[in-house]
C-alpha cells in the first residue's frame, strides 16, 4: 500500500509561505499515489521558475532543466523509454512565452505525458514582472504605466492545437485538483492541465486562493459535455474572466501514441533490431 | 598513363553533373580505384549552379586533389562560378560543348593557356541519339569512360542504377547517349594520355561512403539508438540516413520543431539512459548553446555533430569553412570544459564518431564532433571495415551497493560518479542545471560551487593523453612543423609528401581531439621544430589562435588560413613550407655574420 508521502522528498520548498504551489505539490502527491507507480519509474521534468521547482520536492526521477525546455526533453525521455510515467511541470513565462513555441509540437505528436502549468500570471522568481498571461492594464515593473498587451489564453491555445486532454484546476481545492492530475495522468496521450495558483507575493491580491474557493465554477454544474471540443472552446473564451475548474476536453476516443506508432514502426521495419554491425553492409558491394 | 587523376565538372542544376561524378566515382571503385568526389552547388534549391570533382587513384588519394587534369564545362557560366574550387592549369585538358560557339583559341579562363581545350558537340550528340538534351552527362560518361579507360559495363552499371528506376526506355535512351559519347572520344583521342594504370587492389572490394553517411552510420555502431535534430544544409543527410535506418535497430528519430528541441530532446533521452545524437550546422548550434550547458552541468552524454559552412549568419550554407572552432570549445557561459572532435576524412568519421560517443559516456559529457560541408558531403573509396575491431564504451551504472545510498554527483577520484537512469530503483535523483551537491540538491554554497567546476574540468584530463587521438607523419626531429584538421588535413599529408621531395624537413601533427587542448602533444611535437605553418579554412585561424592560449608556440610557427568556399591547396602549403625554410636560413646567416 502507497502513501501520498511516499512521493514527497526531503528538500523543503523554497516557495513564499502562501503560495498556491504548495497545494499543487500536494496535489501531486496524491494523484501520484492514487495512480500508483513506484516513484522510481517515474520522471519528472521541469523547467524555470517558482513552480519548476516542483520536481526537486517529488520523490521521483526529476529533471530541473532550462527556461522553456521542459517539453522537449520530456518528450525524448519518454520516447526512450515508453515504459515510464513522464510528468511535466513548470509556469505560464516558462510554457507560454519562452518555450511557447514547444506546446503545438508536443501536442501534435501526441506522445504521453502529463502537463501542469502553474499560472500565476505573474513572474515570480524574477520579482514581479509581466507574464504572457497577465491581463491589460497589468502594472508591474517592466509594465510601468500598465501592460498593452493581451495575454495568451492558454485553454484556447491547446484546445485549438488539439490536445486530447484539458483541464483547470485550482488548488483552493484540493480533491478536485488531485483527482484532475490524476485524470491526465491515466489519460493515454498528451494531457494538459491549467492550475491557477496564485502568487502571494507578486499576483492581484484580490485573486488568491481565498477568492478562489469562491469564484471557482466547476465545469460538471454547467453541464459540460467534456466529449465536444467546439463546447468546450467557448467556455475556454471565458480565461481571464471566469475560473471554471474540471475537465474542459477529453477526446472520447484517444488516438495512438506516437510511443506506439514508433513501436510500429520499429517492428514493421525489422521483425528483431537488427545487430548494430549489419549497417555497415551499406558501404559494400555498391 | 597517369596513376592519380583529377576530374572537375559544371553545369546548370538539370546537367546531372553531380549524378555523372557519382557514376564516374562508383564504376572507379568497382574497378578497384581509389576515389574521393566532391560536389559543390549553388544555393538555388533547384537549376542553379552544381559542380563536381572526382580525383581516381590507384592507390589511396588523402584529399580531393589540386588542378583538374581533365575539366568538362557543360556550360562556361556556370562552371566558371566555381572559380577557383574548379582550378584549371598548364597541363589541363578542357572539354567545354561547341555549342557555346567559343573558340579553343579564346577560352574565358582569362590569361591561362591549358595543354588542350577540345569543343565537343555534347548537347548534339545528346539530342541525335537520345531524342533530348536530357542524356548530356551520359555523353560525358562515354567521353571519359574512353579518355581514362574506365570499363564501359562499370560506368552502364552506374547509369543502369540511377535511370532505371525512371523506366527502361529512360535508361536505353541513356544507354545510346553514353555510345555516342564513346564514338566520339574513340575518334578524337586527347593530347595527353590521361588512361588510368591499372588499379592497386582487386576490383569490387572497395566501400563508398559519404562523411554524412559514415557519421551516422557509426552512431548505430557506437550504440545510438535515438536521434533529434533540425534539418540544416549541410548536415541533413545524418539525419535523412537515420530516419531510413534507425529504427531498424530499435531506435527512433525525432524531426523536432527547432535546434533547441533537437538537442533537447537528445539530452532527455540520454537521462533515460539511451545513447542519442543531434547534428545540426553552425546556426543550429548556436542555438544549442543553453542547453549544451545543461548537459555539462547536468554531465549527461550527449553527441553533437556541427558539419560547418561558411558563416557567421547564414553564410554559405552550400560550402565548407572550418570557422566554427571557437564557438565548439567556447559557445558557453560559466566554466565549461567540453570535448571537441574532428575527423579527417570519410573513413576516418567512423572511428571518431564513435570515439565520441564513447567519450560522452565515459566521462559524462556533451562532446562536438566537428565536421564540414567537404567531407560531410564528398564520397569516398574506403577499405573494408572490420566492425569488431571498435570497442563500444557504456556509461558507469551504479553497483548495487552503491545504490543503497545513492549520490549521483559523488566525488570519486576520477571525477566520474555512477549514473542511474529513470526505471532504476533507488537510482533516483534530480538531474539539474542549477548548482548541486553530491546529492543532485540544489545550493548556492560558493565552495560546493567550485568542488563541482572541478570535478567537471578535473575528470576530462585524462584525454589530454590519448595520443591515439593525435597522428603524426614525417622526422620528429624535423625543424619545420605542419599542423593542421578536419578536411585540411588530407591537403597537408599531400603536402607533407611533395615537400619530402623537394627535400624540406617537415612533420606533420593532426589533432582529432581538439578540445581540451593536449598541451603536452603539442609540446612534445614541437619540441625542435623552428619553424612551420597552422593549416586551417578560417579567416582568423581558429586553431592557431586556440594553441596560442594554451601552447609556447615557437615563433616560427604561422598561420596559414583563408575563409572557407576556397580550398587551400597542397601545392600553396609547400610554398608556405619553402618559404618558411627560407626564412630560418636567413636567420641563420644573421647569427653567423659576426663570426665573420
Amino acid at each position: 500500500m502507497r502513501h501520498a508521502t511516499d512521493y514527497k522528498s526531503e528538500l523543503k520548498p523554497i516557495w513564499c509561505p502562501g503560495c498556491g504551489d504548495f497545494g499543487v505539490v500536494q496535489a501531486f502527491y496524491r494523484a501520484l499515489c492514487a495512480v500508483g507507480r513506484p516513484a522510481h519509474e517515474i520522471a519528472f521534468v521541469s523547467g524555470i521558475g517558482c513552480s519548476s521547482r516542483i520536481p526537486g520536492y517529488t520523490s521521483a526521477y526529476g529533471f530541473n532543466s532550462v527556461h522553456g525546455r521542459a517539453l522537449p526533453i520530456a518528450q525524448g525521455i519518454k520516447l526512450a523509454n515508453p515504459e515510464l510515467q513522464v510528468l511535466v511541470a513548470g509556469g505560464d513565462g516558462d510554457g507560454f512565452s519562452i518555450g511557447g513555441g514547444h506546446l503545438p509540437h508536443a501536442i501534435r505528436r501526441n506522445i504521453d505525458l502529463t502537463y501542469v502549468v502553474m499560472d500565476n500570471q505573474v513572474y515570480g522568481l524574477t520579482k514581479g514582472q509581466l507574464s504572457p498571461t497577465s491581463p491589460l492594464g497589468r502594472k508591474t515593473p517592466t509594465s510601468t504605466y500598465g501592460s498593452l498587451e493581451e495575454p495568451v489564453n492558454p485553454l484556447l491555445y491547446v484546445l485549438a492545437y488539439g490536445c486530447g486532454f484539458v483541464a483547470q484546476g485550482t488548488p483552493a481545492d484540493m480533491a478536485g485538483l488531485s483527482a484532475l492530475i490524476e485524470e491526465a495522468i491515466r489519460y493515454p496521450g498528451f494531457a494538459f492541465v491549467n492550475v491557477q495558483s496564485p502568487c502571494i507575493s507578486f499576483g492581484d491580491p484580490e485573486l488568491q486562493l481565498r477568492a478562489h474557493k469562491s469564484r471557482m465554477r466547476p465545469l460538471a454544474a454547467l453541464a459540460h459535455d467534456p466529449a465536444q471540443r467546439l463546447p468546450a472552446m467557448a467556455l475556454a473564451q471565458d480565461y481571464g474572466r471566469e475560473l471554471h475548474t474540471g475537465v474542459f476536453y477529453r477526446n472520447p476516443e484517444p488516438p495512438p501514441t506516437l510511443e506506439t506508432r514508433v513501436r510500429e514502426r520499429q517492428r514493421e521495419l525489422a521483425p528483431g533490431a537488427l545487430p548494430p554491425e549489419r549497417i555497415l553492409q551499406l558501404f559494400g558491394g555498391r | 598513363m597517369v596513376t592519380d587523376l583529377v576530374i572537375g565538372m559544371a553545369g546548370a542544376g538539370g546537367d546531372g553533373v553531380v549524378s555523372a561524378g557519382e557514376s564516374l566515382i562508383g564504376a572507379g571503385a568497382a574497378q578497384g580505384y581509389h576515389g574521393i568526389m566532391t560536389k559543390s552547388f549553388g544555393s538555388q534549391i533547384l537549376g542553379g549552379e552544381s559542380s563536381c570533382r572526382v580525383r581516381l587513384s590507384v592507390a589511396t588519394v588523402p584529399n580531393p586533389g589540386g588542378p583538374l587534369d581533365l575539366a568538362v564545362a557543360f556550360n562556361w557560366d556556370d562552371f566558371l562560378r566555381f572559380g577557383a574550387e574548379l582550378p584549371v592549369d598548364g597541363r589541363s585538358v578542357v572539354i567545354y560543348d561547341s555549342g557555346s560557339g567559343v573558340s579553343p583559341e579564346r577560352l574565358p579562363i582569362v590569361g591561362l593557356s591549358p595543354r588542350q581545350a577540345l569543343a565537343a558537340p555534347i548537347a548534339d550528340l545528346s539530342r541525335a541519339s537520345a531524342g533530348s538534351e536530357r542524356s548530356k552527362n551520359a555523353v560525358v560518361l562515354g567521353f571519359l569512360s574512353t579518355w581514362l579507360g574506365l570499363d564501359k559495363e562499370a560506368m552502364l552499371g552506374g547509369l543502369r542504377k540511377r535511370l532505371s528506376k525512371k523506366g527502361p526506355e529512360v535508361f536505353e535512351a541513356g544507354r545510346r547517349a553514353f555510345e555516342a559519347g564513346v564514338q566520339f572520344a574513340e575518334r578524337n583521342p586527347l593530347a595527353r594520355d590521361l588512361r588510368l594504370e591499372a588499379p592497386g587492389g582487386p576490383p569490387g572490394t572497395l566501400w563508398l561512403a559519404d562523411g554524412n553517411e559514415m557519421c551516422a552510420a557509426a552512431a548505430i555502431l557506437a550504440g545510438c539508438r535515438f536521434f533529434s535534430g533540425y534539418p540544416i544544409t549541410p548536415s541533413t543527410e545524418i539525419m535523412q540516413f537515420l530516419s531510413r535506418e534507425l529504427w531498424k535497430y530499435d531506435g527512433a528519430v525525432l524531426q523536432a520543431e527547432d535546434e533547441i528541441a533537437g538537442i533537447g530532446a537528445a539530452l532527455g533521452a540520454s537521462f533515460a539512459g539511451r545513447k542519442a545524437l543531434t547534428a545540426t550546422s553552425g546556426p543550429g548550434m548556436s542555438l544549442m548553446a543553453e542547453v549544451l550547458g545543461l548537459a555539462t552541468v547536468a554531465e549527461l552524454p550527449v553527441v553533437v555533430v556541427n558539419v560547418q559552412r561558411g558563416g557567421p549568419s547564414t553564410g554559405i550554407p552550400t560550402k565548407a569553412e572550418q570557422s566554427d572552432l571557437f564557438q565548439a570549445c567556447f559557445s558557453a557561459h560559466g566554466d565549461v570544459v567540453r570535448p571537441v572532435l574532428a575527423p579527417t576524412r570519410v573513413s576516418d568519421t567512423l572511428p571518431v564518431t564513435i570515439e565520441a560517443f564513447n567519450i560522452a559516456e565515459r566521462y559524462q559529457t556533451p562532446v562536438v564532433l566537428l565536421s564540414d560541408q567537404e567531407l560531410a558531403q564528398r564520397k569516398e573509396t574506403l577499405e573494408p571495415v572490420d566492425p569488431g575491431l571498435f570497442k563500444v564504451e557504456e556509461r558507469r551504472r551504479p553497483t548495487p551497493t552503491e545504490l543503497q545510498d545513492y549520490r549521483r554527483f559523488r566525488a570519486t577520484e576520477d571525477g566520474i560518479s555512477p549514473i542511474s537512469h529513470p526505471g532504476l530503483p533507488r537510482g533516483n535523483y534530480l538531474a539539474a542545471g542549477i548548482e548541486h551537491n553530491e546529492h543532485g540538491d540544489p545550493t548556492a554554497s560558493g565552495l560546493v560551487h567550485a568542488r563541482m567546476n572541478e570535478k567537471r574540468i578535473h575528470k576530462l584530463e585524462p584525454l589530454k593523453r590519448r595520443r591515439g587521438l593525435f597522428r603524426t607523419l614525417g622526422d620528429p626531429e624535423a625543424p619545420l612543423a605542419l599542423l593542421s584538421w578536419g578536411s585540411c588535413a588530407g591537403i597537408c599529408e599531400e603536402a607533407l609528401q611533395k615537400a619530402h621531395t623537394e627535400g624540406l624537413c617537415v612533420k606533420l601533427l593532426v589533432p582529432r581531439l581538439l578540445y581540451p587542448v593536449a598541451e603536452d602533444v603539442y609540446r612534445d611535437f614541437l619540441r625542435g621544430a623552428q619553424a612551420g605553418l597552422v593549416v586551417e579554412q578560417s579567416h582568423q585561424g581558429q586553431l592557431f589562435r586556440l594553441l596560442r592560449m594554451f601552447v609556447d608556440l615557437p615563433a616560427g610557427i604561422t598561420s596559414f588560413a583563408r575563409s572557407g568556399a576556397h580550398p587551400i591547396q597542397p601545392a600553396e602549403v609547400v610554398a608556405g613550407l619553402r618559404e618558411a625554410a627560407l626564412a630560418l636560413q636567413r636567420v641563420h646567416a644573421l647569427t653567423l655574420q659576426p663570426q665573420e
